[in-house]
């Protein structure tokens, strides 16, 4: 067999203005891609985004050279295999269940949620996404993890940074900095609250991994809850930001899912339709074949959720917001061994609690232009303001 | 081939003719059978492919596998001495004709 083919044109520019016309030609013509300016092979049919995920031992997560290494300064479960991977993320995921959000946290976060939705002022044009969404993703996430300490600006600054640093493959010394300085701030904090989270266990993930019977080492306490921290704050409030865009430039389906309540419908759609987590990596560990090409050892597949999210195989009108659809297969939470550990956090928060809230609230709640809304993004995606008027 | 029926919480129910060796979620994964997730693709992750495994077939299942436990405890809805993760049920000839129920949500 062959190399698939080499496409030296796509930039990264454009997949970061809009990647969607670029990804429904792929899936027509070139589902197997090497581009050049990512450096990575893209998948982008949905049959071959799920294979490479369900099979860790051909693609590996673990990628020893990552730039998540120093920008985390640790080596994180995200980024690990097998045992390893599993014994870390069993640490944390007693705080994560659905059962456990359901009914210890609930509470509180209808309490936060209300704390922030009713802030907003009425009659006036807000901006959602940096006066709700951003803010109440941290606050929620600060609560979960175990260190509702940290303020939300903190909270932000510090998802935001892990992110550029973990992200930095030209390996430029200012986002290491920027993400150093971060690291600092959260080691001082989360070594002040160690001693506290496990004289007095509260269910947070900071409190279940310091007190279980059989610890990891503190050192990768501390690299787990950062995980979280990087990949639980932009993902919901991207996901919050991108479901009130979607439902207020669709009034017809918004009154749908309002006398249905089918507000979780409404959130797997949003997902569905922009992948907060657009594309992930993994390393190739074994000559192998992929949709008819050879793909060879050592190569960096990139699974595109984005597209996968698409696929005409498995979606009818895939570029269109439709809130019901008759089935949902996305991957927009991934698949296989590091499917999203916060799934059902987000589930919760997003679409049980903060949707329904935000339109009971404001229910002539308009976009008076949607034109204004600007997108971004290639790794992660979403709308990056959402200017409102609240009624 | 075995056959599996899943009955939905609303008593809808579904047979399908899995493959032996095929997982209990797998077959309705891709045999389209709703009330079933399995998001993680049985990693034991996601905790969305919950069942109840049918009284009459419970001594045939089996126990639970290692660490199911934990997860299968973080299910969505109640969980009882019947729950199972369906990722971790194998079928062979000896589980052809079982019943698993579903349960509400998975999530
Ligand atoms: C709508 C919201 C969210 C989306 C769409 C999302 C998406 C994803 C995706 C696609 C992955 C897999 C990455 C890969 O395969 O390499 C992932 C992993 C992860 N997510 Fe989320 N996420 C969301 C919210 C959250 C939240 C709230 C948390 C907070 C706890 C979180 C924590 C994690 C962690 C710790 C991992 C790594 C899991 C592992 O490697 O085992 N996520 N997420």
């Amino acid at each position: 067999m062959a190399l698939a083919p080499l496409d030296e044109e796509i930039t990264l520019e454009q997949l970061n203005a809009d990647p969607y016309p670029i990804y429904r030609r792929l899936r027509a013509q070139s589902p197997v891609l090497r581009v050049a300016s990512a450096g990575r092979t893209f998948l982008t049919k949905a049959a071959l985004t799920k294979e490479v995920k369900d099979n860790p031992e051909l693609f590996s997560s673990d990628d020893p050279n990552t730039p998540m290494k120093p920008a985390f300064r640790a080596h994180t479960l995200m980024r690990k295999d097998g045992e390893e991977h599993l014994r870390e993320r069993k640490a944390m995921m007693p705080a994560l269940t659905p059962k456990k959000i359901q009914s210890d946290w609930g509470p509180l976060y209808e309490k936060l949620a209300a704390e922030y939705v009713s802030r907003l002022p009425r009659g006036e044009t807000v901006d959602l996404f940096t006066e709700l969404c951003g803010p109440l993703a941290a606050r929620i996430l600060a609560h979960v993890l175990g260190i509702p300490e940290a303020s939300d600006e903190e909270m932000q600054r510090w998802s935001q940074r892990l992110i550029d640093g973990a992200g930095n493959f030209g390996w430029k010394p200012e986002p290491f900095a920027a993400s150093d300085e971060a690291n600092d701030e959260m080691d001082l904090l989360f070594g002040q609250l160690c001693d506290k989270r496990r004289a007095e266990p509260d269910g947070s993930a900071y409190s279940v991994m310091l007190n279980a019977d059989d610890p990891i080492p503190m050192s990768q306490i501390y690299a787990n809850i950062k995980i979280a921290i990087g990949g639980g704050i932009n993902e919901p409030r991207d996901a919050l930001a991108t479901i009130v865009y979607g439902l207020l430039t669709n009034p017809d389906q918004l009154a749908e899912v309002r006398a249905q309540q089918a507000w979780g419908k409404a959130f797997e759609e949003g997902v569905r339709w922009v992948a907060p987590i657009q594309a992930s990596s993994r390393l190739v560990t074994e000559d192998t074949q992929l949709g008819g090409f050879d793909i060879p050892k050592g190569d960096t597949v990139m699974t595109i959720q984005a597209s996968a999210n698409r696929d005409e195989d498995l979606f009818e009108n895939g570029e269109e917001f439709f809130v019901f659809r008759d089935k949902n297969p996305h991957q927009a939470f991934g698949n296989g061994p590091h499917h999203c550990a916060g799934a059902h956090i987000a589930r919760r928060t997003v679409g049980k609690i903060i949707l329904p809230m935000l339109f009971d609230r404001f229910p002539q709640m308009r976009l008076p232009d949607p034109g204004a809304v600007i997108w971004r993004g290639f790794g992660f995606r979403g709308p990056i303001n959402l200017p409102v008027v609240l009624n | 081939m075995v056959k599996v029926t899943y009955v939905a919480h609303d008593g809808t129910q579904t047979t399908v003719e899995a493959e032996d060796g095929d997982s209990v979620m797998h077959a309705a994964v891709s045999n389209d059978v709703d009330g079933i997730v399995g998001e993680c693709g049985g990693s034991m992750m996601c905790a969305t492919c919950h069942c109840y495994v049918d009284e009459a077939w419970q001594d045939r299942v089996g126990p639970r596998s290692d660490g199911e436990e934990d997860m299968l405890e973080g299910a969505a809805c109640e969980v009882n001495d019947r729950s199972r993760l369906s990722c971790q049920i194998k079928l062979g000839a000896d589980l052809d004709g079982l019943v698993v129920h579903l349960p509400e949500e998975q999530f």
